[in-house]
């Protein structure tokens, strides 16, 4: 082998359970959106909104993120993952610690269980820091991804710290300033330092990989990895010292110019592409692009008006950019470490599944359209405080995230198989 | 990889290019060897086939079912001699090493 390291890819334990609770968690939002639909037309700070943003970005969105960052770190680091029975570990600490916010918030409990709750999250974030720090510093080539990756977990350690004061505020009121401001400042470091750059991290590395593109415009990607943490340490820095001002609108400035030199990085790779079909998990990307576009356009909105725009600002990102994303990646990653447990030994031997056969397309098609149908619905009734529609989106949403549960678990629960009708296990 | 009638070995790396053409790569559905992956065989040593093959990507979480693949489909036609691989990032894989029927399966 010449010495070259080609990569075992991580342990079950460090990926599979994180898609599994993400699943979960996916299907427990839709029903708590379902039951705290009257709530999506009122203000932000309320204790069921909050429940369901924690779902969402911790439950759902951390959670599969997460697990997809252990399978593809060594894919981005080129070596293999530090460690996976922390990985594992961190899942404890982090579905325990979901849970515990996400309930505290519903009944708004304030207090010592609420604190523990964003503790074991903060332990957590840090476990997987470890982990990405390990991996990484064993890199010898420099990789914009790899920076990408490591820029995301510091704002994902400073994100949940921000969280974890504000849980204590909210019991023993320390702050000086406006717990709301500082609620603003912690959620966008949440938005566009740990999901923003982590997304951006990863996609740089895994679209190349899966359209066969290749891009030379790198220069792109370093103008993105300065103006998105620019972007975010002015509008922090100013917002905390100075509370949100005009100002703002330029800090924002720069984050979109970040985000827009990423997504024309994307497009290049996209039309050099060697691979011209694009499957029904690619096809979720340009539509997560959508509706990151439309919560950008929201920004001078929510500016100057907040109220409903804050609702369909946060709409658009959590369950539509990062969902969109999620929804198709699922099927791109965990069906490959699945596969790999399963056939490595048997490939080249017998016939055996590709990775793609280890989910149902029918399912996924209709996971798709569910969702195509179900976004603008949900946005129309939240433009229109309109109880009636959000309830139908909502219903749909939630018949989408049933079969996105089943077909997660059709792959995790796969039976090893080959083309003679033998079952080995 | 094209294979010279005069190549001394030519029988055994016929047999065993087609034999690698059962070695999928998961992700893209094609064949190593219409992925243009596959660099050399080498039967000149005794008892050993070296393959010489690169991957799509450096340290693809795939990799090691694609080169226990390639061991295992030359396993039954050549039960005397151990197959080794030898993997490289030199030269660097491009879409100009797929074959004819690599390009028409990726829809070019």
């Amino acid at each position: 082998m010449a010495g070259i390291n080609i990569g075992k890819a991580p342990k079950d334990i460090a990926v599979l359970p994180f898609f599994a609770a993400g699943a979960v968690f996916f299907l427990l939002l839709a029903v708590l959106l379902f039951i705290a639909a009257p709530d999506l037309t009122g203000h932000y700070f309320s204790p069921r909104i909050l429940a369901l943003v924690h779902t969402a970005a911790l439950g759902w969105g951390t959670m599969i993120i997460f697990g997809a960052a252990y399978q593809l770190l060594p894919v981005i680091c080129e070596r293999d993952l530090f460690s996976s029975p922390l990985a594992f570990i961190s899942f404890l600490f982090l579905t325990a610690g979901s849970l515990l916010l996400i309930g505290t918030f519903w009944f708004f409990k304030t207090g010592g269980i609420m604190v523990t709750g964003g503790s074991l999250i903060f332990i957590a974030a840090l476990l997987y820091s470890i982990n990405v720090w390990k991996t990484a510093r064993s890199c010898d080539r420099y990789a914009i991804a790899k920076c990408f990756i490591l820029s995301s977990s510091l704002w994902l350690l400073l994100t949940i710290g921000i969280g974890l004061l504000l849980a204590v505020n909210l019991a023993f009121p320390f702050f000086d300033k406006s717990h709301l401001e500082i609620l603003k400042l912690h959620a966008h470091a949440g938005l566009a330092g740990w999901f923003l750059q982590l997304i951006t991290g990863v996609s740089i590395k895994l679209v190349p990989m899966f359209l066969l593109g290749k891009s030379q415009k790198d220069k792109l990607l370093r103008a993105a990895l300065i103006l998105q943490n620019a972007g975010l340490i002015l509008f922090l820095t100013d917002g905390y010292f100075f509370g949100i001002s005009i100002r703002t609108l330029l800090y924002a400035t720069l984050l979109i110019a970040g985000i827009i030199c990423w997504m024309l990085y994307i497009a290049d790779v996209y039309r050099r592409r060697v691979k011209k079909k694009t499957d029904m998990a690619m096809k979720h990307v340009p539509v997560s692009f959508v509706f990151l576009l439309i919560s950008l356009l929201l920004v001078p909105v929510v500016f100057y008006k907040g109220g409903t725009a804050a609702v369909v600002y946060g709409t658009c990102i959590f369950m539509g950019w990062i969902t969109a994303l999620i929804l198709g990646k699922t099927f791109k990653t965990l069906p490959f470490i699945v596969w790999n447990s399963h056939y490595k030994n048997l490939n080249g031997k017998v016939k055996i599944p590709l990775p793609k056969d280890l989910y149902s397309f029918t399912l996924l098609k209709y996971q798709y359209w569910l969702y195509i149908i179900s976004m603008p619905l949900l946005l129309i009734g939240l433009v229109f405080a309109s109880l009636i529609i959000i309830r139908i989106s909502l219903f749909i949403w939630t018949v989408m995230a049933i079969i996105y549960l089943q077909n997660v678990l059709k792959i995790l629960f796969h039976q090893t198989r080959i083309y003679d009708g033998n079952i080995n296990r | 990889m094209e294979i010279s009638i005069d190549d001394p070995f030519f029988n055994e790396k016929s047999l065993a290019l087609a034999d690698l053409y059962n070695v999928i790569d998961p992700e893209l559905f094609i064949n190593i060897v219409d992925l243009g992956l596959v660099y050399d065989l080498d039967f000149s040593q005794e008892g050993k086939i070296i393959v010489t093959m690169t991957l799509s990507t450096p340290h693809c979480p795939l990799g090691d079912a694609i080169t226990t693949g390639v061991k295992n489909a030359l396993a039954d036609d050549f039960p005397n001699r151990e197959a080794e691989v030898n993997l490289v990032w030199e030269p660097v894989w491009n879409y100009d090493m797929l074959t004819e029927e690599g390009r028409k399966q990726l829809g070019f």
